[in-house]
């Protein structure tokens, strides 16, 4: 009796533990953020709290709020061409037989393993000639080669997880592939895509290579623009860390919205 | 009947999307890497120069060093985060309040971005006012004021630590993942047998998540060969060229001394070293999935 309830304590402080650990960087930022300029170079953990380094942030010279907007966009337009085109496809390779299909699948899952570099590079010359560099449409491009496999395979795990027969029964009936296609997975797999599509978007709302390669000025995204805070003046730390909440803040609200999807989703990709 | 225009019709889309995104770009790199071209030089594409890009490579002895660097810290990195991500798992398994808060909360780590991270570990970690350097002086007197980004080997220890902290969570769940799918009536026997946890641990729970825990590993490793953004935002590569990953040496050579065909060559070898992981990846499911319908 003694030692299960050792035990039960152990349980639980390890627990505990585990919560500090994963929270502590993101507190300490979050507390930074909201520190004077001077406070943040103190360990205190009272301080007079401030909104300044949010409003700073947003005038010139660093200009957050066109930042942020080139994240919100370069990550909508991505989710918003990838994840239609990756659902129907993982249709098919869930539901078909075809030519070629066990290479292809295998194709797609192996572009996951291509550093990202390897992509960029070209893609660099490319917009160079076209004059594409820094703008959000040459991010879009790139970032759709990181992002379309990987929803492709993971929108195939949740179809798989749907039963056939209700489709079959339909197609008996009469109904084409394409209404049992809207009408019965669509709705089935709903939540499986607004998953893979949150994926989607957090890939690339973080993404941080192709910017910092493919941005200048114009076309800066938010995790490049952290960059910027490191001046002849040192680390403005405070102006980062409130630059780092405006960028993890909508992922957090987003990935705890999902979390039950969220941890079926990231997984069903990689057992399946 | 008509499935047969319609299911190449639903690929179109992905297949368009992937071919230009991905294959394109792989066929572009590899003629580029057969070719001698320094951008800040020339505009077009000198010569073809067969494999001397790759043959330099090998003669390089910062890109050896560099190799060196990603072994070490791949080797950290995977070891340390499958430990740590079976353990969790482990302690996650049981139903409870606290253990789905805390599942909710690692989700945490796993959503931010690496170059964030790499930024709030760089503060965290300076000797003048980072709150982990002191705290961890203050337990650890010999670590008192050290420089700990100014350290070699102290550097790798924390560019290590910040992708343990950031992959830990979602290996996790891969774990619990292949925890579930274990019929939990042999452990129990085995419980009631009398036998300690660590024996059910090691000789009933391990062997049946062996395949997990290999997924996890291969995974992991193909994440940390590709790690990049904390090298930047960490350390910049430094101190030296001490946390100088291949990525982040490729990423030099292409767009700091713009050697586009000896970083293509570069590219490829990283590609190389990231297809035979893959393969062997992809090949372990397959063999683990002919067990499973066996």
């Amino acid at each position: 009796m003694k030692r299960s309830t050792v035990f039960w304590w152990l349980e639980r402080l390890a627990l505990v533990l585990v919560c500090i650990i994963a929270l502590f960087p993101i507190v300490w930022m979050f507390m930074t953020a909201f520190k004077s300029g001077r406070d943040a170079y103190d360990l205190s953990l009272f301080f007079k709290p401030t909104f300044d380094n949010f409003l700073t942030v947003f005038r010139p010279p660093w200009n957050l709020g066109s930042m942020l907007w080139n994240s919100i966009v370069v990550a909508t337009l991505t989710v918003v061409i990838a994840v239609p085109a990756a659902a129907l496809a993982a249709y098919a390779f869930s539901r078909f037989h075809f030519h070629a299909k066990k290479s292809m699948f295998f194709a797609v899952i192996a572009t996951q393993f291509i550093p990202a570099t390897v992509i960029v590079l070209p893609f660099f010359l490319m917009f160079r000639n076209l004059g594409l560099l820094d703008t959000r449409t040459a991010l879009v491009v790139v970032n759709l080669a990181i992002v379309t496999p990987f929803v492709i395979w993971m929108i195939k795990g949740f179809i798989d997880a749907i039963p056939v027969d209700s489709e079959e029964a339909a197609m008996m009936d009469g109904a084409s592939r394409l209404r049992v296609i809207r009408d019965i997975v669509l709705p089935m797999a709903a939540p499986g895509i607004l998953t893979s599509a949150i994926f989607c978007f957090i890939l690339t709302w973080n993404e941080f290579l192709f910017a910092l390669i493919l941005t200048r000025r114009e076309a800066l995204t938010l995790p490049v623009g952290l960059v910027s805070f490191r001046t002849e003046r040192g680390d403005l730390w405070e102006l980062m860390s409130a630059a780092g909440v405006m960028i993890t803040v909508p992922i957090f609200i987003m990935a705890i919205l999902i979390q039950k999807h969220f941890t079926r989703g990231m997984t069903a990709g990689a057992i399946k | 009947m008509r499935d047969r225009y319609l299911k190449y019709s639903l690929l179109l889309p992905a297949f368009v999307i992937v071919m230009a995104t991905t294959f394109y770009p792989l066929a572009y790199s590899f003629v580029t890497s057969l070719r001698e071209w320094k951008l800040a030089r020339h505009r077009t594409p000198q010569g073809f120069v067969g494999l001397q890009n790759y043959a330099q490579a090998f003669s390089d002895e910062t890109f050896l060093e560099a190799l060196a660097t990603t072994a070490i810290f791949v080797v950290a990195s995977v070891v340390l985060t499958v430990v740590l991500s079976v353990l969790l798992a482990l302690l996650l398994r049981r139903t409870g309040r606290l253990h789905t808060f805390t599942r909710i909360i690692i989700i945490l780590p796993f959503a931010m971005s690496p170059a964030l991270i790499g930024v709030s570990y760089r503060f965290m970690f300076n000797p003048e006012f980072g709150v982990l350097a002191k705290g961890i002086g203050a337990l650890v007197p010999a670590l008192d004021g050290v420089a700990w980004l100014a350290t070699p080997t102290l550097a790798m220890t924390v560019l290590v630590l910040t992708d343990v902290w950031h992959w830990t969570p979602y290996m996790t769940f891969l774990c619990l993942g292949g925890l579930a799918s274990i019929p939990r009536s042999t452990e129990e026997a085995a419980q009631i047998d009398g036998a300690s946890s660590l024996r059910v641990f090691f000789d009933i729970l391990l062997p049946q998540m062996r395949n997990v825990v290999l997924v996890v590993a291969v995974l992991k490793t193909i994440f940390a060969l590709k790690m990049f953004d904390q090298v930047v935002t960490l350390t910049g590569g430094g101190p030296g060229r001490s946390t100088e990953t291949l990525a982040y040496f490729v990423f030099n050579i292409g767009f700091k001394w713009y050697d586009m065909g000896y970083a293509s060559a570069l590219a490829y070898i990283l590609t190389g070293i990231m297809m035979i992981v893959s393969i062997w990846y992809v090949r372990l499911l397959l063999a683990d999935r002919k067990m499973a319908t066996a």
